[in-house]
């Protein structure tokens, strides 16, 4: 039977503001989902803690919410002892560039094939409005009274040194070229960041007509394979660029698995007797 | 012990939060370090607000491992410094706890309890009872624990907890709850400047020739030495017992005994004015140090009461510490809420009645 937006969505309600960005990022997702066809039952959603990481919770998937900043790792665990299924992580500016900003690299050098949104609001929603690792400088929040007096973490440059294999921004209030992005994520074999911009409606420091006019897209002839380029733009701050920054095809977090599987193995007991999918059938 | 305190000053009306975080500017904090979570945010908040305008600094973290590690830092090098934070954040920083405990550094922690395990709720518990009592972390340390029962103490023990963690050059914690975190009541607050500041011959200040270098480490690779660490840690505890400190109510002629720290307190003062209109000889004990622990005058309490009853927010587990008191001289019953959830006087009361029905059951 064909599938509908209906199938992916959860029974449970959204709990956001009224007007908040995750609406649209959250439907944006349902849509990618449905155009490429994934059974949800086939798909984990991980999320961390903030107002984004409830999102896990409205997708009709199988969803694990874990502990504030280590969606990332808890997504490595559900993809490493389920290799076939769709795995996503979803968090905030605060859970994925702050407390949790230290595991992308290591699931990157992993290269696990998990789908990251790293939706940023500029601010901690859930936690009623304190600065965030990406609240702009000189911006008054709860916890900057006077001001945030450090530098903003610039993202997509990081995500670009940390060599993930996908790296995406998309302007979250734009759902058209979000979903398109949303799917060549998902299809790629590979860790895949996209970075969404989201409004907050209730701690504004992003707005629809704000992004507009600060976003771009990246040109029409953007080499995505070329990483100096791809460094060049993300550093670019007139325009700031959305779309595919970076791909390329690097063996998996289940490729390096079996190598070891097979490598170890040649030498005792002729190794395709042992594969890596034998292993996790073991524990089923 | 609260009058000395009490009698200067005009009262102001603070949440509990804020009352906690005005003490810590006029406890002349050098520097305090956190990280948002519900429910004590406003701790930070005010902080960011107030400090700047005074004297002392304040950042906010990337977490609460890098609190509580900056926290290591700043009292390494000598400075009166404090973080604050609720559950699931203090179960992040007991490493670093652990090894300040070690290295023997003074500080001030405050853990604004919400209902868990997990992520749990925001409502206020004192589930985390037993990780602020026995440790926490690793190995065979311990915090001092104060367990604050009103927006006044919150102010208070500040300034205590302050004066113990720099007398025995330990981490210090406060143990409340996000009910007295957010409630607001009356508070003198203590007086700024009143709360001198101690020699920190040991801290990595700077070497002046006339000096050895200072090492802070909790690293003893040599097990004899790392023993040796562990006797002088165990002393050190041991001197601590005597600061212990408790609140009792209606305790003379009491033939039941309520056992009640924080918030569960409250409600069992409720209960005992409700059981003694029922003319039932009911009477409180309020732990106000949870480490060190009334154990001596629950044991000699023992000798004079029928039962005693341990009401908390949590499963059961201050219980367990009446219980090694009372060294099996009467029963100890338990009656808890969880989750968040709180017990009522009446509840309480109920409690306590069906303990009696059940014992006239026994007897008949
Ligand atoms: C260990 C720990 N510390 C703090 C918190 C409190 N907390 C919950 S969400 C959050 C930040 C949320 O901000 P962000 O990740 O940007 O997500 P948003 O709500 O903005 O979508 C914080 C600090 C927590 N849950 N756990
Ligand atoms: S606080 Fe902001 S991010 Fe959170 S639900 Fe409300 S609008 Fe959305
Ligand atoms: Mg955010």
């Amino acid at each position: 039977m064909k599938k509908t937006l209906q199938d992916y969505k959860s029974i449970i309600e959204p709990v956001w503001c009224p007007g908040c960005g995750d609406y649209g990022i959250l439907v944006s997702i349902q849509r990618a989902l449905l155009n490429l066809d994934i059974d949800p039952e086939n798909i984990v959603s991980v999320s961390g803690i903030g107002c984004s990481g409830r999102l896990s919770h409205f997708l009709n998937t199988y969803s694990l919410h874990g502990t504030h900043g280590r969606a990332v790792p808890t997504a490595l665990g559900v993809k490493a002892a389920h290799p076939e299924l769709t795995v996503f992580a979803v968090g905030g500016d605060g859970d994925g560039l702050g407390i949790g900003g230290g595991h992308i690299a290591h699931a990157s050098r992993k290269n696990v094939d998990m789908n990251y949104l790293l939706i940023d609001n500029q601010i901690y929603g859930l936690t009623k409005g304190q600065t965030s690792p990406t609240s702009p400088l000189g911006v008054k929040t709860k916890t900057s009274p006077h001001g945030v007096f450090e530098d903003t973490l610039d993202a997509i440059p990081i995500f670009l040194s940390y060599d993930v294999s996908f790296v995406a921004r998309a302007n979250g209030v734009d759902p058209k070229s979000l979903t398109q992005i949303l799917m060549e994520a998902i299809s790629h074999k590979g860790m895949s960041i996209v970075y969404i911009l989201s409004p907050c409606r209730t701690f504004p420091l992003l707005d629809a007509k704000g992004l507009k006019a600060i976003l771009q897209p990246l040109p029409e002839d953007h080499p995505t394979d070329n990483k100096m380029v791809a460094l060049e733009r993300a550093y670019s701050d007139q325009p700031i660029y959305t779309g595919i920054f970076y791909q390329v095809q690097k063996p998996t977090l289940e490729d390096r698995l079996q190598n070891v599987i097979t490598k170890v193995c040649d030498n005792t007991n002729g190794g395709d007797k042992y594969s890596l999918d034998k292993v996790l059938k073991s524990f089923a | 012990m609260k009058e000395e305190k009490n009698k200067k000053g005009e009262a102001r009306l603070m949440k509990g939060n804020e009352a906690l975080a005005e003490a810590a500017i006029r406890a002349d904090i050098d520097a305090y370090f956190g990280y948002p979570i519900t429910p004590q945010s406003e701790i930070l908040e005010y902080l960011e607000r107030e400090i700047p305008k005074r004297h002392g600094l304040v950042i906010q973290a990337e977490s609460e491992v890098a609190s509580i590690n900056m926290i290591y830092g700043a009292a390494g090098a000598g400075a009166r410094v404090m973080t604050s934070s609720s559950s699931p954040g203090i179960s992040l920083m007991q490493e670093g706890l652990s090894y300040i405990a070690s290295a023997q550094l003074p500080c001030l922690v405050a853990n604004v309890v919400r209902g868990g395990p997990g992520l749990g709720t925001i409502q206020p518990s004192q589930g985390d009872y037993f990780q602020a009592v026995k440790g926490g972390g690793h190995g065979d340390y311990h915090l001092i624990v104060l367990a604050p029962a009103s927006v006044q103490e919150m102010a208070d023990f500040v300034f205590d907890g302050f004066r113990l963690a720099e007398k025995y050059r330990n981490p210090a914690m406060i143990l409340t709850d996000g009910a007295l975190g957010q409630m607001m009541e009356k508070v003198i607050l203590p007086e700024e400047g009143s709360l001198k500041k101690v020699e920190t011959p040991w801290a990595t200040t700077g070497k002046p020739a006339s000096r050895d270098h200072n090492i802070i480490t909790s690293l003893f690779i040599q097990p004899e030495k790392m023993e040796e660490v562990n006797h002088e840690l165990q002393e050190k505890y041991k001197k601590i017992q005597s600061e212990v400190r408790f609140e009792e109510i209606q305790i003379k002629d009491a033939e039941i005994v309520l056992v009640a720290f924080g918030l569960s307190s409250r409600i069992c003062q409720k209960t005992v004015d409700l059981a003694r209109e029922k003319g039932l000889k009911v009477g409180l004990l309020r732990p106000i140090t949870l480490y060190p622990f009334p154990f001596k005058r629950l044991n000699e309490l023992a000798e004079q009461v029928n039962f005693m009853m341990s009401v908390e927010m949590n499963a059961g587990q201050m219980v367990q510490d009446v219980k090694l008191a009372v060294e099996g001289k009467v029963p100890v019953y338990f009656k808890g809420r969880m989750g968040g959830m709180i017990p009522t006087p009446e509840d309480v009361l109920e409690e306590i009645e069906s303990v009696l029905d059940n014992e006239k059951v026994l007897q008949d």
